[in-house]
């Protein structure tokens, strides 16, 4: 069983690393590099040399080539001084400069200007080594680089600021906080392995892909806390997110006792992978909630009223299109006052959630009613179930003690993944009600060629799918006695 | 039928069970009256689809939806179970007056519930135990039908015990309610044949210990010799010849019963063809006229095609509805194969033969 469990997620990995390639692949070999810069209000701005100096700068930030440009040349064939020389108009030791770079197989290219500068294209090996050298990022007491030979590099404990529980904290690191306890999930958390898929473009520019889904959304919002200083005030800053920061303005000296001043900030509204959560567990609680009883209920009473009257109900969301039932159910919302905009009245209002997760929840409930009075219905007709009639149990023990236990099974198999999947969201849903949620990140990314948000975002849905099935196949093992999960037989 | 009405523990008049298919209707039991003795072991045998499982089931309410008695009684303990309507008043009488073994203990068992939970689970719903009280009769039983280290294996799973030990957890879930009546429906038709012998015996064995009457559903006519008291077989949903085993064995009247008895493999002879009873059952759509079994009949006279044969007395406890038996039938000498059937049938279930104690 252990055994297994560890091949599993060895294969699970493996998997996850494949998708992933084969996606970095596919963007950054199939589509146009150029078409990076459609939605860059940067690039719309600039013409001439300065746009292919600028589109060069950016392609290097993104990964797909290594840019050498004119001043670089010089530099490095005639050092500081001989490079003023060398980047005149016209010159020859230009020429010069470039020769070993075009011997490296670089691209040669030449500015109106006249100023040459080298490219080299990576190709897909380079491409795929270079984004898993950044992918993993483990900070340590030498991350920090300074100068200052006074700079302590080390490890200490210290004191959540928020709640008085000891955190792990360091001086050197990027992060200040490695490690602290506090009541939100995962309830420990950690800085000190990271993964980066860089930063995003066009959209949010610079900032990290994984902040940008994972940040609060909305206003800034203060509470009062103490800072290291001693100093108490109302801030935004949270604390425990700092990072290193070279240089230190008055204000951050007011509060911080070292550089690590680079903090996020809470915000009003939760993030958008949050958001999408929220929405999706309520949604999917009362699907299981309404779907299950309603289930069993119409395997119960086989070719009765409520059978039939559950199968229509099936039929009949099936056959609408759910675009169509949505944008029915939003009408039917607006008639109680509920809001049709999520934004209307915002996060902290709870008749902003009502029909989304409703209408969330019924888009789940007739596949969960289908396939349980399916389920039912197979082991009604089982052996064991007329054993137990001759038994004489009542047909309610049997359903209770019996069938439901067997047809629960293959539902159970299926949880995990509802579960975890929530995070990616409800594409049509959200866009309906313009829920700031995870739903659209994927389309969007892909539509404004943010390259790193792609990445990420297949990242993390592989990887929850592809475990998901993993805790669901364990999860089988709990309630099916006869499943053991084993490389070969059972025990 | 029987003039002896002395502990009669199930008696059955008239009975006829319809049902209806595909908006037709089949009569499937055609008015059976038979007796059933406290203690005895009965076995009914016939072909399949001769109505051997329609017939029992009724003892216990357990008729498909489509079917339902539409005429006669069935009395139990002084009550008419053929007029219990509600599953309410049959939890009275399944499994604790009446219980079932089924033919395939493999399936028999619900896979996801431990060995130990399906027993006592009659238990409890029966007899009112807790579930420490029944857990302690569970592992009893589970000892009475010869499951070795009974605690250990009281919270193992079906899937962990092989058939034959599954048809030992099945009668001890039969029997854990002290049952007057055991159905056992071809009980070791999916077993293999030393496991076969192991069930009958310990049938056997426990029907002796708690005194239960046994009903046997078999085809299999080497089991019926071995343990059955009295014989009854059936033919298109009628009992056709009713008497002792020795009576029914090696004194048969009925042309079905010879063909029954001549076609069972173990007494054919090496190099000859299996005899085999010609034709097809009746349809059971259409009302029958006169004797079913005529149309397959070597035997048949003008009046099977025409008037049903009333039940002849061969002897007190011997029956059988054919026209043969009237005094105006001319004499008929049954088959040779039946012929010697006591010596043959002898070796068989003596010591060392197929069906004899190992």
């Amino acid at each position: 069983m252990k055994k297994y469990i560890l091949v599993r997620i060895l294969k699970s990995i493996i998997s996850i690393f494949a998708v992933v390639s084969i996606i970095i692949i596919m963007i950054y070999t199939l589509i146009p590099s150029d078409k990076v810069f459609d939605n860059d209000a940067g690039a719309k701005k600039m013409k001439g040399d300065q746009l292919t100096t600028y589109k060069m700068k950016k392609l290097e930030e993104l990964g797909y080539l290594d840019y050498v440009s004119g001043t670089e040349l010089c530099t490095t064939a005639f050092g500081e001084d001989g490079k003023d020389a060398c980047l005149a108009a016209g010159s020859t030791q230009m020429e010069e400069a470039a020769a070993p770079y075009a011997a490296k197989g670089y691209d040669i290219m030449t500015l109106k200007s006249g100023e040459k500068y080298a490219v080299h294209r990576f190709k897909w090996y380079e491409l795929l080594l270079r984004f898993y050298k950044k992918l993993f990022v483990v900070d340590s007491v030498n991350a920090v680089k300074t100068d200052d030979p006074d700079f302590e590099r080390k490890y200490y404990w210290g004191k959540n600021p928020y709640n008085g529980t000891p955190a792990l904290k360091c001086s050197g690191c990027t992060y200040k906080y490695q490690m602290y306890f506090d009541g939100s999930f995962p309830f420990i958390h950690q800085n000190k392995f990271r993964l980066d898929f860089g930063t995003s473009f066009p959209t949010s520019q610079g900032v990290p892909t994984m902040q940008v889904i994972t940040d609060g959304q909305g206003a800034n919002k203060k509470i009062d806390q103490t800072f290291d200083t001693g100093l108490t005030e109302s801030s935004a800053l949270i604390q425990t997110s700092c990072q290193y920061k070279p240089k230190v303005d008055h204000l951050d000296q007011k509060r911080f006792t070292d550089n690590y001043a680079a903090c996020l900030s809470f915000h009003e509204s939760p993030s958008m992978v949050n958001t999408s959560y929220i929405l999706g567990l309520i949604a999917l609680v009362i699907a299981y909630g309404m779907g299950l009883p309603f289930g069993i209920a119409m395997a119960a009473n086989k070719d009765k009223a409520v059978d039939k009257l559950g199968i229509a109900y099936i039929n009949l969301l099936i056959a609408v299109p759910s675009l169509a039932f949505i944008f029915f159910m939003r009408s039917i919302g607006t008639l109680f006052g509920l809001p049709d905009k999520f934004p209307q009245l915002g996060f902290n209002d709870i008749r902003s959630y009502i029909m989304p997760v409703l209408i969330l929840a019924l888009l789940q409930t007739p596949s969960l009613m289908m396939w349980l009075r399916r389920y039912m219905i197979d082991q009604s007709n089982a052996d064991y179930v007329k054993f137990a009639r001759a038994k004489g149990l009542s047909q309610r023990e049997i359903f209770r003690k019996h069938i439901l236990r067997n047809a629960i099974i293959p539902i159970v198999n299926g949880i995990p993944a509802s579960i975890i999947l929530c995070i990616s969201g409800a594409l049509i849903t959200e866009s309906a009600f313009a829920v700031p949620g995870m739903g659209k990140m994927l389309p969007d990314a892909i539509k404004m060629t943010n390259n790193n948000m792609v990445i990420t975002l297949v990242f993390i849905f592989t990887s929850l799918s592809i475990f998901s099935v993993l805790i669901g196949d364990l999860l089988m093992t709990v309630v099916d006695p006869r499943i053991s999960l084993a490389e070969k037989g059972g025990e | 039928m029987s003039e002896n009405k002395k502990n009669l523990i199930l008696s059955v008049k008239d009975l006829e069970v319809k049902f209806k298919v595909r908006n037709k209707i089949l009569t499937a039991i055609r008015r059976i009256s038979m007796d059933f003795e406290e203690g005895k072991v009965v076995a009914i045998v016939g072909e399949s689809g001769s109505g051997k499982s329609v017939f029992t089931k009724t003892f216990t309410g357990m008729l498909e939806i489509n079917g339902m008695i539409s005429n006669g009684e069935i009395w139990f303990e002084g009550r008419d179970l053929a007029k219990i309507k509600s599953d309410k008043e049959w939890e009275q009488i399944r499994g604790k007056k009446i219980a079932t073994v089924f033919q395939d203990p493999m399936t028999s068992l619900n896979p996801v519930k431990t060995i130990g939970d399906q027993i006592s689970e009659v238990i409890i719903k029966h007899q009112g135990k807790s579930k420490s009280e029944a857990k302690t009769m569970a592992i009893e039983m589970m000892g009475k039908v010869g499951i070795k280290n009974a605690e250990k294996r009281y919270d193992e799973y079906p899937f962990m015990y092989s058939g034959g030990m599954r048809q030992r957890i099945v009668i001890a879930i039969a029997l854990a309610c002290r049952p007057r009546i055991l159905i056992c429906d071809e009980p070791t038709t999916a077993l293999d044949v030393t496991i076969q012998a192991q069930i009958i015996r310990l049938i056997k064995d426990l029907s002796q210990e708690y005194g239960f009457t046994t009903i046997y559903i078999t085809h299999d006519l080497g089991v019926v010799a071995n343990v059955a008291d009295v014989v009854a077989v059936m033919y298109a949903g009628q009992i056709v010849e009713y008497g002792n085993v020795e009576e029914v064995f090696y004194d048969s009247r009925h042309p079905y019963t010879w063909g029954l008895l001549s076609s069972l493999p173990q007494l054919g002879e090496k190099g000859e063809n299996l005899f085999a009873i010609r034709g097809t059952p009746p349809s059971l759509f259409e009302e029958i006229k006169g004797d079913a079994f005529a149309p397959r009949s070597n035997y048949a006279m003008k009046i099977d095609y025409e008037q049903e044969p009333p039940f002849f007395k061969v002897s007190d406890t011997h029956y059988a509805k054919t026209w043969l038996l009237d005094p105006r039938a001319p004499k008929v000498e049954p088959p040779a194969a039946v012929a010697h059937l006591h010596e043959r049938m002898l070796a068989l279930t003596s010591k060392g033969g197929i069906y004899g104690e190992r």
